[in-house]
């Protein structure tokens, strides 16, 4: 199935953009955060205003033209939210599960890039600006990216109870509850609103080192099992059927377990 | 396996009103426009702590207003796009992800242009504050104005695919406005580099970043707000019921 | 695969109680767990001295109630899963509120507690050690309110016949029994390793 052929004449085509179009922008942004802006892993809270003109400094051009690069990007974001949000429409729950989902993720955009984005360029394309404000911008950038995780906590809970409710099969229970395991790690970022050095502070070892640990895990999770509902849809509204004959079964860790 | 369960929205129930709120609110937004000092021309990324701070002292009523204005009226778009949404359920679409997408980006992007009215307010609250901070303010705003396109470059590539993917004898938008949507959202591009350069046509001042990118900002709601009208033209009026279009299938047409 | 409106009491699958997707989170959430406890321990040997002083603020009594009343509730919705499948659904139903009440005193006790280690002075920031004690707990206060749903969701379960389902029951049961398994480990991590 290629690319381009997906995209030409099959009826799921849409589905496909979507499934494409997330994978494309998850590691565009991944690129840009951890390679371009180097963002991530993040500065550390404690750093003197002096200490921050010097980070903004040593990454000016990386900032600028990374978070430009999302500046213009940033919607893509958009294509992943539709097409969970069809997912948990597929299921034979309300409505409104999917369009919570759908408002919700759409506000997301703001923590989730556009402050961020602005805050660094901001700090980045005025070096000579006092080493306070420049403090100000790199807090603003850190504090709203990281720790504005209510609206993720919500909607990984509004996806939970969609598919531990759903009777059509969409997605696999497991992945209710680890939809569960990534709410919780929502909480945990809390804390760094408080901390500037520690475990909990937003560079931390619990805040953010493991904390993008259970989000990747369950980001490349959602992929995956995004791909298998395109693959089973019937576009009806009864259960999903099962994956067509034939295809070659992946290695799925839970393929005994979980029938 | 497709149930006829479209309840494909008729223009005659309230969308009429929505499309002539367009005209007022166009008159507001170009009024807000105008009339603050700092678009026409467009404030230098290159003035000085100081010669922000006399720009905001000189011109302190002008720009309150007008960002007020501005304010109240940049969520004033989003019944209009969501008309355009609601178009979209007549299109040749197996599923309602495209939509979806369109209402995603839709949603969006208001919060950027209702964020930089708040930071040229805010730069505007206190004129005797120390210039370096009504500099700082006056920069997150232009910033944020000016490279907070992700969601109109979003919305029109969605758009266009969208109308790309309406493949039926009768496309709710003629092909055109597709690739209108495409140059609208190239013409946006280089506005995100705006941070990049403070002087050039690509600077937040610039011929490409400034004039180009609200040109096409403007063009754009007038272009689509014609073919908004056309395509609402085009769909049966309540009296004949539902269009019953045999290209179009339930789960696309219906929420 | 059975879900809610089965009414019967045999899962396809007989080899776990419950439903498997609950073990798979079971596994999931104490790895993650399990690394907050690494962290606090790699922590702990940067800094015994210190960590050491303000562990001396936590009451060993208060800790050894706290974990007598969540093992009584492990005991109590074990015996009401049993009572469900062997037909008794009045029983199970009793002895599950039995462990909501258990579940509630765990809360209370665990407040007072709170509130008596502030009024000491010793908050979230005062120490390394009182930020993940009150980091610790805090989740497993999270865990447990989560659970307090569960046990609702079983009693409701219980409630009626036609909606009942033994797998919803045993996993619901299953959650409740890894709130009291994270208890006894931060019991023995944080009081009793000193």
């Amino acid at each position: 199935m290629s690319i381009v052929s997906n995209l030409r004449a099959d009826p799921k085509r849409e589905l496909w953009f979507a499934w494409y179009s997330t994978v494309a922008f998850y590691s565009l942004y991944s690129v840009v955060f951890f390679g371009l802006t180097r963002t991530q892993p993040p500065g550390k809270p404690w750093l003197e205003p002096e200490q921050t003109v010097e980070w903004f400094a040593g990454r000016q051009d990386g900032l600028l033209v990374g978070f430009a690069l999302i500046f213009v990007l940033g919607g893509w974001s958009a294509t992943a939210i539709a097409l969970i949000a069809y997912s948990i429409r597929r299921m034979s729950v309300s409505r409104a599960f999917a369009y919570s989902y759908l408002v919700l993720y759409l506000i997301a955009a703001v923590p989730g890039f556009l402050f961020i984005c602005v805050a660094m360029t901001v700090g980045a394309m005025r070096p000579e600006r006092s080493p306070e404000a420049q403090q100000w911008l790199y807090d603003l950038g850190f504090l709203s990216f990281s720790g504005t995780m209510g609206v993720f906590l919500v909607g990984s809970l509004i996806w939970m109870t969609a598919i531990l409710l759903d009777k059509n099969r969409v997605f696999p229970r497991w992945f209710g509850y680890l939809n569960l395991c990534n709410a919780l790690t929502e909480v945990v970022i809390a804390p760094s609103w408080i901390f500037q050095r520690g475990v909990l502070a937003w560079d931390g070892v619990i805040a953010w080192w493991i904390d993008v640990a259970v989000f990747g895990t369950y980001t490349g999770v959602f992929i995956y099992l995004l791909r298998e509902v395109i693959v089973r849809d019937d576009f009806g509204r009864g259960p999903l059927p099962d994956a067509p004959p034939g295809r070659p079964r992946r290695w799925h860790p839970l393929a005994k377990v979980v029938r | 396996m497709a149930e006829l369960d479209g309840e494909v929205a008729r223009p005659g129930s309230g969308e009429r009103v929505i499309l002539w709120s367009l005209p007022a609110v166009v008159v507001i937004w170009m009024a807000a426009f105008l009339l603050f000092p700092g678009f026409v021309p467009p404030m230098s990324p290159r003035a000085s702590a100081t010669e922000v701070a006399d720009f905001y002292d000189e011109n302190l009523s002008r720009v309150r207003y007008s960002m007020i204005l501005f304010n109240w009226f940049c969520v004033a778009f989003i019944p209009i796009l969501m008309l355009i949404a609601e178009r979209m359920r007549g299109m040749a679409h197996r599923t309602p992800v495209l939509r979806y997408c369109v209402i995603g980006v839709a949603g969006a992007a208001p919060i950027v242009f209702l964020t930089s009215t708040v930071f040229w307010l805010i730069a505007a609250f206190r004129p005797d504050r120390s210039p370096e901070l009504t500099l700082l303010y006056n920069d997150l705003a232009w910033i944020t104005f000016t490279c907070g396109v992700p969601f109109l470059v979003g919305l029109c590539a969605f758009l266009a695919l969208a109308i790309a993917y309406d493949a039926q004898e009768r496309p709710v938008f003629p092909r055109w406005v597709a690739w209108f949507n495409v140059v609208i959202a190239v013409a946006l591009v280089p506005a995100g580099f705006a941070g990049l350069t403070p002087s050039g046509p690509f600077a937040w001042d610039g011929l490409v970043s400034f004039w180009v990118r609200n040109s096409a900002i403007g063009l754009w709601i007038v272009v689509m707000a014609v073919a908004l009208r056309q395509a609402m033209d085009r769909e049966p009026g309540p009296d004949r019921g539902s269009s019953g279009d045999p290209a179009r299938t339930e789960i696309g047409a219906e929420a | 695969m059975a879900t809610a409106t089965d009414t019967t009491d045999t899962s396809p699958d007989e080899r776990v109680p419950g439903e498997t997707g609950m073990w798979f989170f079971v596994l999931f959430e104490s790895l993650i767990f399990t690394s907050y406890f690494c962290v606090y321990l790699y922590f702990r040997t940067q800094d015994e001295g210190a960590f050491l002083e303000a562990q001396s603020a936590l009451r060993l009594p208060l800790g050894i109630v706290d974990t007598i009343v969540l093992l009584t509730s492990s005991w109590a919705i074990a015996r009401s899963v049993q009572e469900a499948r062997a037909g008794r659904p009045a029983a199970a139903r009793r002895l599950a509120f039995v462990t909501i009440g258990l579940g509630a005193a765990f809360s209370a006790l665990k407040l007072v507690e709170w509130a008596h280690l502030i009024g000491d002075g010793h908050t979230f920031t005062s120490s390394d050690f009182m930020q993940h004690y009150f980091f610790l707990t805090g989740m497993h206060a999270v865990h447990l309110l989560i659970g307090l749903v569960a046990l609702g969701i079983l009693v409701h379960q219980l409630a009626d016949p036609h909606r009942r389902s033994q797998e919803t029951i045993e996993t619901c049961a299953t959650y409740w029994h890894t709130v009291d398994l994270y208890w006894v480990l931060i019991f023995a991590v944080l009081y009793i390793v000193r």
